[in-house]
């Protein structure tokens, strides 16, 4: 029976082809290290909140007098619903974090240089896409903490002469955070982000197949390390098969990631809804204290900070250029960043200050 | 590509420090307006009880509101008073419904416009009946102190308060009526402040909570200690069971947890598996 299946499917998709082609004889470098699996993580963080987010989508209602209801019945009377939720929330964050930890890892590898730089972008993109599907998805539940965020995110674009108040509008359906926001938010974090994200995924995907892995500039011949100028695909012919030990190495991140999530869960469950999480919002009842979560702060302390607001957006706006873009303004041939100085202090610099400004935006 | 990135962004850039300080009202509404739309206290009352041109007596008001339990609510002014505390021209009128500082007798009927059964059952009482006939009687404000008003509990009770007008030993009767339940009322406060410490939406639990203690206090308004003897048995079992359901909850965030570490020891294991695995196929 299993036999007859396999070879209908082989005759018409032919799956051991594919199997051999991009698992078994799919070669990866030597060198590779586990910091690889960081993007492969984040897909399975991604395949999780499909999944987690379809149950809740199942029991939410997106209006404002039964949206938070519904989150208070996932959690309290759905059976399951809470872990669903707690799987949802932990791993929206999870996953920013893996997206970061793999941009992270790229940038000290210096794998987004000369041909990769489109990889770069694609991946540059793919963590605003999901930084965009935590801030939409943060609104749904309708709690104080929720509605107040969102209209301090909201209200940024205010800072922007002429076009700033236009902008804002279409994000809230009006001067105000209401159902109109509600409805948008909750559109575009089911039915506009996904597609986007796949699209992005799928783009980043056929990058990487096609130029093949960067191997780590570390311990190899000068000549390696130097980018390419023509099109050739890295196959890494001397490299090790993708399975079974590369495999296992994405497998175990897998693991530990699901381990980290699920720790969180169990001991630190409320760590991502402090007291206002579990109030419903209230548009004339302004929280004492109002912030994003943790991937928003370092952005908008730096916002506080600088008294000219209008200053204040266009310096978010050229940072995030300069992210987006840094391929194109890094161009120096050397990969190996314990090589380049001038590199490293201005990585620990930007560091460093992302760290304090997210502590600061806490306190 | 470079020195073109970098010139676009010098154009984007420069531009801002220049717009910034362009218009006067780009800078009222820019540069000094709080991120989020801060509530600002505009209440007439307040700002004309706050200056120095008002009796130092009448001065303290606001700062002894602001420390009540009534400011807590967010029962303010006007909602006592009546009147219009945003315009501060007509805000003592009697067209905005103002009603000044209550006389002895008045006290009831005008804390009484919310506490409704409380007005009811402190009117039929030996305490409400002695204010109509004498103007006399302890009225709310007597007990409860007026705009520094505080949470009321059990405490209120006591010999200095109630030896005023009648010896204490009928109200130590009444306070040891009431001990049980108030002493209940405490254990489900603190269990329904650790669910929400605990992340779990308690409204329904704190409503039914409230309900109980609103019917509760308006009933030894009666003073009326045998009244209070024979229902106690009554509110006993109502916060027995809203007792059993906070219980009920806890026990189900322990199971939650408990299921959650079994997922995380499941997890925690296959990822040392598969690290062993890895490590066998390797050598």
């Amino acid at each position: 029976m299993w036999e007859r299946l396999n070879n209908w499917l082989e005759v018409r998709i032919g799956v051991d082809d594919l199997i051999r082609s991009q698992v078994s004889e799919y070669r990866v470098p030597k060198n590779i290290n586990i910091f690889y699996t960081f993007g492969f993580v984040a897909a399975v963080g991604y395949l999780i909140q499909v999944l987690s987010g379809i149950m809740l989508l199942i029991y939410y209602v997106p209006h404002p007098d039964h949206a938070f209801r519904s989150v208070q019945d996932i959690m309290l009377k759905v059976p399951y619903g809470w872990l669903f939720r707690q799987m949802h929330v932990m791993g929206s964050n999870l996953m920013i974090a893996a997206i970061g930890l793999h941009m992270l890892t790229v940038f000290v590898m210096g794998n987004y240089k000369r041909p990769r730089e489109l990889t770069w972008i694609g991946g540059a993109l793919l963590l605003f896409v999901t930084i965009a599907f935590g801030f939409s998805g943060y609104l749904l539940p309708w709690t104080q903490l929720s509605y107040w965020a969102t209209t301090v995110v909201t209200s940024i674009p205010t800072a922007v002469p002429v076009v700033g108040d236009f902008v804002a509008r279409i994000l809230r359906g009006g001067d105000q955070v209401t159902g109109a926001t509600l409805s948008r938010f909750f559109a575009f974090h089911v039915s506009i982000l996904p597609p986007l994200f796949l699209l992005l995924a799928g783009f980043h995907l056929f990058l990487v197949k096609r130029i093949g892995i960067s191997a780590t500039p570390f311990g190899l011949p000068a000549e390696e390390k130097r980018p390419w100028t023509e099109y050739h695909k890295k196959s890494h012919v001397d490299g090790y098969p993708y399975y079974p030990r590369f495999f296992q190495m994405d497998m175990l991140m897998v693991m530990v990631y699901l381990a980290v999530m699920f720790f969180l869960i169990t001991f630190l469950p409320n760590i991502f809804f402090p007291a206002d999480a579990t109030i419903p919002a209230d548009p004339f009842k302004t929280p004492v204290s109002v912030r994003p979560e943790w991937y928003l702060l370092a952005q908008y302390q730096l916002l506080k900070i600088i008294p000219n607001k209008f200053l204040g957006v266009i310096i978010q706006l050229a940072l995030f250029a300069v992210f987006l873009l840094w391929p194109f303004f890094d161009t120096e041939k050397e990969k190996n960043i314990m090589k380049r100085p001038m590199l490293r202090v201005l990585f620990l610099f930007a560091f460093i200050l992302w760290v304090i400004l997210m502590f600061w935006g806490r306190s | 590509m470079r020195r073109l990135v970098l010139s676009v962004l010098i154009v984007v850039v420069l531009p801002s420090f220049a717009a910034g300080g362009y218009k006067e009202d780009f800078a009222r509404e820019f540069l000094s307006k709080t991120w989020v739309g801060e509530r600002i206290e505009e209440n007439a009352c307040i700002d004309c009880h706050s200056s120095e041109q008002m009796k130092p007596a009448f001065q303290e008001i606001p700062d002894e509101w602001r420390k009540s339990w009534h400011a807590q609510n967010n029962i303010s002014c006007s909602d006592c008073h009546g009147g219009d505390p945003k315009d501060p021209s007509v805000s003592m009128t009697h067209q905005r419904g103002f009603v000044g500082t209550p006389s002895a007798r008045q006290v009831p009927e005008f804390c009484g416009k919310c506490h409704i059964g409380i007005l009811k059952n402190y009117q039929e009482s030996g305490h409400g009946k002695s204010l109509r006939a004498s103007g006399k009687g302890p009225h709310c404000v007597v007990c409860h102190g007026s705009h520094n008003i505080q949470r009321a509990n059990i405490e209120i009770i006591n010999e200095q308060r109630c030896g005023k007008c009648h010896s204490y030993d009928r109200a130590m009767v009444m306070k040891q009526a009431l001990f049980l339940v108030e002493k209940k009322i405490g254990v489900i406060e603190d269990g329904v402040r650790a669910l929400r410490r605990a992340g779990v939406y308690s409204a329904e639990q704190e409503r039914a909570l409230f309900n109980t203690e609103v019917e509760f206090r308006t009933l030894f308004h009666t003073v009326d200690v045998s009244l209070v003897n024979q229902r106690t048995g009554d509110f006993t079992r109502k916060l027995a069971v809203l007792e059993k359901d906070i219980q009920d909850i806890f026990a189900e965030l322990r199971s939650r947890r408990n299921f959650s570490a079994f997922l995380l020891l499941l997890f925690g294991g296959m990822a040392v598996l598969i690290y062993l695995l890895h490590r066998t196929d390797h050598q």
